[in-house]
């Protein structure tokens, strides 16, 4: 399974977050990791994507009043998702071995 | 403005399904998000929302076939059939005598006039209706867009063309509610309204009935039929093709080429659509239950 940078992204902060993975948290999670802001758009568009694609699982969960009473979206990684993420790491890691980023002349 | 700024997210999150609509809304809530940034966020993800299913050949093909040809020829039809609509029942208001009837000429000329009239407006909101249908059933995602931009061809389709006969300086109230007023009249209300309420229809899962929907098709075919010089001729009079008066030398006589026969089933094709995915699922049901 082809992953992209934001999917890998999502799919290892909703592993980390574990139970705790919803819109909120995933986008702090990954906002925190990157330094880059994450809009809504790309949160939910991508958690759909990965959705379809059969590497995450989400539900409805309870309302809280902190949200004005409104449902969180929580999310969960399917044995897929962790194999797909798993294949996206390894293959970062073996073309990036032995390559020195300092800049050169 | 910050009311203003939490009423535009409010009805924009409308766009979005109710359960997706619902969580992001706690999720502003929850992050305390300013106004300007929940504007923001959200305008991202109604565009990213609308702009997935354009990713689809469907919304494509409507557009191709439904939204620009047949909103473009309702455009022309509406007006020209707005105008010589308004001009019988403005001559007939004005001269009406109930002794003329007497009169077999007379006689004949009304009953035309009232069979092309009917079935003028009757054509309109079928073409109308089963074009909403189609919008709605081959592409539901993007059904609110493709009909706003149905409605946009409706109603300016003609811009920058005149219609034979007309003069825009200093019009009469007569003359603007038969050139400018009734026109509308017909894009509102045998146009818009019916499409939309196709559009509607459409767009739920249910099928329609096999029975009427062969008699409604039966009699839009009928009302194209009898219309359909009337749909050329819009487009004649209305400047978009030059006039061919034929080897007798007089316009609008039986001897007129007829180049542009094949509108009307351009016209006809979503009911034509509509009748076979009908039967279609009739079928399926049928063999489901064998």
């Amino acid at each position: 399974m082809q992953l992209g940078e934001f999917e890998y992204l999502m799919l290892t902060a909703v592993a980390r977050l574990g139970e705790g993975a919803y819109g909120v948290t995933i986008r702090q999670e990954i906002e925190d990791a990157t330094g880059r802001p994450c809009s809504l758009g790309a949160l939910y568009t991508t958690i759909e994507r990965l959705e379809s694609k059969g590497l995450v699982k989400t539900s409805m969960g309870d309302p809280t009043p902190q949200r004005g009473g409104r449902p969180k979206r929580m999310v969960r990684i399917t044995p897929k998702g962790a194999q797909a993420a798993s294949a996206f790491y390894n293959a970062v890691m073996r073309v990036s071995r032995g390559v020195a980023w300092s800049a050169t002349k | 403005m910050t009311r203003i700024a939490w009423w535009m997210v409010e009805s924009l999150s409308r766009l979005l399904d109710g359960d997706e609509r619902e969580v992001v809304r706690g999720d502003l809530a929850e992050c305390g998000t300013s106004p300007a940034q929940a504007l923001r966020e959200m305008i991202g993800l109604v565009i990213r929302r609308q702009a997935v299913p354009w990713c689809d050949w469907r919304p494509w093909f409507m557009l191709a076939s439904v939204v620009i040809p047949i909103g473009l020829l309702l455009s022309y039809a509406t007006r020209s059939w707005g105008v010589t609509s308004g001009t019988d029942i403005s001559i007939y208001w004005r001269f009406w005598d109930f002794s003329y009837l007497a009169v077999p000429g007379w006689r004949r000329d009304v009953i035309d006039v009232a069979v092309r009239i009917g079935s003028g407006c009757l054509a309109l909101v079928g073409w109308s209706w089963t074009c909403g249908f189609v919008l709605g059933r081959v592409s539901r995602r993007t059904v609110w867009l493709t009909v706003l931009m149905f409605a946009v061809a409706v109603f300016f389709g003609t811009m920058g063309t005149v219609i034979a006969g007309q003069r825009p300086e200093n019009p009469s109230l007569q003359y603007h509610v038969v050139f400018v007023v009734l026109p509308r009249f017909f894009r509102t209300f045998l146009v818009l309204l019916p499409a939309a309420w196709g559009a509607y229809r459409g767009s739920k899962a249910s099928s329609l009935p096999l029975g009427p929907t062969v008699l409604g098709v039966m009699v839009l075919a009928i009302a194209t039929f009898l219309v359909s010089q009337g749909l050329e001729r819009s487009l004649v009079f209305g400047g978009l093709v030059p006039p061919d008066p034929g080897p007798d030398g007089f316009l609008v006589s039986a001897d007129d080429p007829r180049p542009l026969w094949f509108l009307s089933l351009v016209m006809m094709w979503p009911a034509v659509y509509i009748l076979a995915e009908t039967s279609r699922e009739r079928g399926t049901r049928r063999a489901s239950r064998a």
